[in-house]
């Protein structure tokens, strides 16, 4: 063990797990946050669709909504059946919560910095199978799904779960398969490395099909309208969370809307150039990408009927699946070219 | 330096006579199945250790053959099981006793 | 004692003690859940190894594909296993014989091995150095395995169809 550098590396790793703190909890707050006016830009949005006002009350717009909100899920009684499996049932809407907040663990927000000469690279942690990560993280957050809806031991509840890790897995292939041509063009699985492929021109401009195929798979994956079978309301009463209620219910939300910021920011650091972006600072840019994302989503929701169960499957299984294979091959046989 | 490779062993070891141990005990055709998945995930760890202790690709390659492999056993086992479980009623192996 | 060392143990005490409860559990669904975290403690383990590319695949594939299955399968057929018995006496001597033969062998190739007591080094194989590898080394394995999946789809898809009410489940199968 060499002595001389010891005292320097040791400052120089303290540093580093300041700046690591640091940029945690900026992430986590702003993830947060977005995600509690994300509730309230969805139901004004929708509202407008829908010709009603939305929340007016709490506020000057309802702008206080998301807070009030938070409040009175955080006193509400937490229930838990008698039946229950006590312990999954408690754990359930953890996992979906964590699994999407996770997952932006490798999502850069901005170029490289350097403050007081140190390079502060401004993503939480470079890994070099960074978008498989996301994978691995998304396949984990079925179980916050199917556990919660098994254990509550109600049959809406099981139903929605099985319906949702059917519906999960079905389209994982889909969502894994679309992003394979990505990687094919980046030559990296790191996310970083993806944004800097983009220097010239965005993803989105050579590989439309797989955007399409891309944005319907994540839909599908956040179980959202046109893909909310899972939690159906007027057929399976709320579906896997029939049975929670106070701030368990609000982490299955909770990990919701932070799983529609993921999809936005994967979106845009996939196809859309990342944080680059004219005029405005990197970090902004990547927030806007990410509220568009998440608008067109909303947007879907006002304007699309749910899906039938079989329409659901065929879809994925007869219709994406195959085109993002075809669309792997063309992309292989121009990269050869 | 993180262990001496025959730690590694005992530890594929043990993990694999779980898995012996989970298919011979359990009277369950999915319990049985389980016990499969645990013996071949036993035998990637021994495998990646192998590939580590060598500097040789190969056990790695051999690994990602082997994910291969457990899925298709498990989507194709599972599907019988089911396809058991409808014709039976049930998916305890001894109550499997009519030749038709 | 390195940290990697300290690290090794604990996932593998992780990794043993969730599987051991795992075989054990007469409930399905706490055995599928233990068994992902022994599956979790296994990736760890590849990382520790430098393989980093089949850590994450550990998880998507094992994790969160085949565990899926077989949760999907546990909660979709109702099995009661209230009434099983974890150790039918009939299959006590077997298994002890077995078990018996297992460790005496497995103590002497442990013990016998000249290289087992070399240390493991740290080393990492990048994602793209490996896949160059595997498809410049193993590239009719590939091929072979990616038959036997066309296979297993088949199969699957054969056998889920012979049912008597063809439209009641899909089973999304050859993951």
């Amino acid at each position: 063990m060499p002595t001389a550098h010891q005292n320097k590396n040791d400052m120089e790793w303290f540093i580093g797990i300041i700046f690591l703190l640091v940029k945690l909890g900026l992430v986590l707050l702003t993830l947060l946050l977005l995600a509690a006016y994300l509730v309230w830009l969805e139901r004004k949005f929708l509202a407008r669709l829908q010709i009603r006002y939305g929340p007016n009350r709490a506020g000057k717009f309802g702008l206080l909504q998301p807070i009030a909100d938070t409040i009175k899920m955080m006193t509400k009684e937490d229930s838990v059946p008698e039946a229950a499996d006590r312990i999954i049932f408690l754990l359930a809407p953890a996992v979906v919560a964590t699994s999407a907040l996770l997952m932006f663990a490798v999502v850069p927000f901005g170029n490289a910095l350097t403050l007081w000469g140190k390079n502060i690279p401004l993503v939480i942690t470079d890994l070099f199978v960074g978008l498989l990560f996301v994978f691995a993280l998304s396949s984990l957050g079925v179980y916050g799904v199917a556990l919660g809806g098994w254990a509550s031991n109600s049959k809406y509840s099981l139903l929605g779960g099985i319906r949702g890790a059917a519906q999960m897995i079905s389209y994982e292939l889909s969502l894994g398969l679309s992003l394979v041509p990505i990687v094919m063009l980046a030559g990296s699985f790191s996310l970083v490395d993806i944004v800097q492929a983009q220097e010239k021109y965005p993803f989105i401009l050579v590989q439309p099909v797989a955007f399409v195929i891309f944005i319907i798979s994540a839909m599908a994956e956040s179980k959202r309208i046109p893909f909310d079978l899972p939690e159906a309301e007027n057929e399976l009463g709320a579906g896997y969370h029939t049975e929670y209620s106070g701030m368990r219910f609000g982490l299955f939300f909770l990990g919701e809307y932070v799983h529609m910021q993921v999809l936005g920011a994967l979106v845009a650091v996939l196809f859309l150039g990342g944080w680059r972006g004219p005029v405005l600072p990197p970090f902004l840019w990547l927030l806007i990408k990410i509220i568009m994302v998440a608008l067109i989503m909303i947007w879907t929701r006002g304007t699309l009927p749910r899906l039938r169960y079989d329409q659901l499957m065929a879809l994925g299984w007869k219709v994406l699946i195959p085109a993002a294979l075809l669309n792997i091959m063309v992309t292989g046989a121009v990269l050869l070219l | 330096m993180i262990v001496p490779f025959n730690h590694v062993l005992v530890l594929a070891g043990l993990l694999f006579l779980m898995g012996i141990f989970c298919v011979v005990v359990r009277r369950s055709l999915i319990m049985i199945l389980l016990g499969v998945e645990v013996m071949l995930n036993a035998a990637s760890i021994i495998l990646v250790g192998a590939s580590l202790l060598w500097q040789n690709l190969d056990g790695q390659a051999v690994v990602l053959f082997v994910f291969a492999i457990a899925a298709a056993e498990v989507s194709v086992g599972l599907a019988l099981i089911v396809w058991a479980y409808r014709r039976a009623g049930t998916v305890d192996p001894e109550n499997y006793n009519i030749l038709k | 004692m390195t940290i990697y060392s300290i690290i090794f143990y604990l996932l593998s005490v992780l990794i043993l003690v969730t599987t051991a409860l795992a075989i054990t559990r007469r409930n399905m669904v706490h055995a599928v859940v233990y068994l992902i975290f022994s599956f979790f403690g296994s990736a760890m383990l590849f990382y520790l190894f430098g393989a980093p590319f089949l850590a994450v695949l550990e998880v998507i594939i094992y994790a969160g594909a085949i565990m899926v299955l077989f949760l999907f399968i546990v909660m979709m057929l109702k099995v009661d296993t209230g009434g099983e018995r974890l150790f039918p006496l009939s299959q006590w001597l077997p298994a002890a014989v077995c078990g018996v033969l297992y460790l005496v062998l497995g103590i002497g190739i442990v013990v016998s091995d000249p290289n087992s007591h070399d240390a493991l080094k740290t080393a990492r194989a990048e994602p793209g150095a490996f896949g160059q590898y595997i498809f410049q080394n193993h590239w009719l394995s590939i091929e072979i395995i990616s038959l036997l999946l066309l296979v297993a789809v088949i199969g699957a898809l054969l056998l889920a169809r012979r049912s008597k009410r063809p439209s009641a489940q899909e089973i999304p199968e050859g993951e």
